[in-house]
């Protein structure tokens, strides 16, 4: 055999419907969970269309085989599950930078709000010891 | 931002009894040094203020500075030494300081030599001193692997043209200017260094150098152990591309 008749085989392979079923599942169980989160205000809107959107490409993936086996030639990779394994992870890593990208900022933010924080809590400090020594120069007066 | 246009009212009424120009100390887990550092600041009799910036200590550092007579800003959490000293900053602008000199906690910066830095800032030859270990030679011996990182980055600051000698210098004395600069987002967190006098340089500040006396400090050590000078020159080529990238503008004056 082959190695192009190889290639052909893992392409043509029937498709599984269990694995199309738990994908499918899978894909809708994940999109019902992110909407209750945001709705049981748990996960905020702005952090939810990455996951919509791979568990939507999920879902879609497992209902179209075709699709999947485009996909697959186009990339270049010799099984469909391969595709699912290449995209599951490039998904993952899009997700993590954008978190980090998110963090990088609130780095800046939370450091800006602690020394607001402490300025004002040394200001504080400061008005409140003036107006002790104040006092204390009346009393003793 | 806020700290760029404090409001003169305000600012006056806030003076008190501050004198123009303040030392900013940025302390973490210093008990043990501070008030030493302390009394020799006020020995030297500078006629500053003395403000400690306690960087979230788990320590007494920031009761002994306040019983030593400084000014304490106390970090709700540990925040980083950049941090630190941009709290000091923005703590000098609030309050209308108009000069400012930053000192380690941990002794390796002389309150003698303090003086030397504020001259050619007061005398307004220029924005920002730095004090130099190495203009005089033989002053201070530096261990091999730090010393080759200091005379790379000081080769990569003459590559823009900002001739120093000493740029992984923490001791250094500023005007508003550079306070207003050193306020903004670009500061980093962690260890301010030649990517922050580069930009200083990039925005039309006058730098400038002082000879002075250091002893060996232990932070600098810590440091520079392990992995960390790696990371620190990564690091610092990283924000040094980034400044180079990008125009913060020259603070007004």
């Amino acid at each position: 055999m082959r190695i192009e008749e190889l290639r052909e085989l893992f392409l043509s392979a029937p498709e599984a419907t269990s694995t199309r079923l738990l994908a499918a599942v899978l894909g809708v169980v994940v999109v019902v969970l992110i909407l209750w989160l945001v709705r049981t205000r748990r996960l905020r809107e702005e952090f939810t269309p990455l996951w919509v959107a791979g568990a939507i490409g999920l879902a879609m993936v497992s209902l179209s085989f075709d699709l999947l086996r485009w996909l697959t030639t186009m990339i270049g990779a010799w099984t469909p599950s391969a595709t699912i394994f290449f995209l599951s992870v490039a998904f993952l890593g899009i997700v993590s930078l954008a978190y980090a990208v998110r963090l990088s900022r609130l780095v800046i933010d939370v450091k800006n709000l602690a020394q607001e924080v402490a300025l004002l809590r040394a200001q504080l400090d400061e008005s409140e010891s003036a107006r002790e020594t104040a006092q204390q120069l009346r009393e003793h007066r | 931002m806020r700290e760029a246009s404090p409001d003169a009212a305000e600012r006056s009424s806030r003076r008190g009894s501050r004198r123009d120009g303040m030392i900013v100390i940025p302390a973490y887990n210093e008990e043990t040094r501070i008030a030493g550092v302390l009394r020799q600041i006020a020995d030297a009799d500078l006629g500053v203020d003395v403000v400690v910036v306690d960087d979230g200590s788990a320590d007494r550092t920031a009761a002994v500075a306040t019983a030593s007579g400084a000014r304490v800003v106390r970090h709700p959490t540990n925040l980083g030494y950049g941090s630190a000293l941009q709290t000091g900053y923005k703590y000098a602008l609030r309050n209308g300081y108009r000069l400012l000199v930053q000192m380690d906690a941990d002794g390796q910066h002389l309150a003698t030599e303090v003086a030397k830095l504020i001259g050619p800032v007061a005398a307004g030859e220029a924005d920002l001193v730095l004090g130099s270990r190495f203009l005089e030679p033989g002053s201070y011996v530096m261990e091999p692997l730090k010393k080759v990182g200091s005379d790379f980055f000081r080769w990569l600051a003459a590559m823009s043209g900002l001739r120093i000698t000493d740029p992984t210098s923490g001791f250094q004395a500023m005007n508003e200017r550079v306070m207003r600069l050193y306020a903004t987002n670009f500061y980093p967190v962690d260890f301010p260094d030649v990517d922050v006098l580069l930009t200083a340089h990039r925005s039309g500040l006058r730098v400038a150098e002082q000879p002075v006396r250091m002893l060996e400090g232990e932070r600098a050590s810590s440091l520079h152990s392990g992995w960390k000078p790696l990371y620190y020159v990564y690091r610092t080529l990283l924000a040094i591309w980034v400044a180079s990238g990008v125009r913060p503008g020259t603070p007004s004056a």
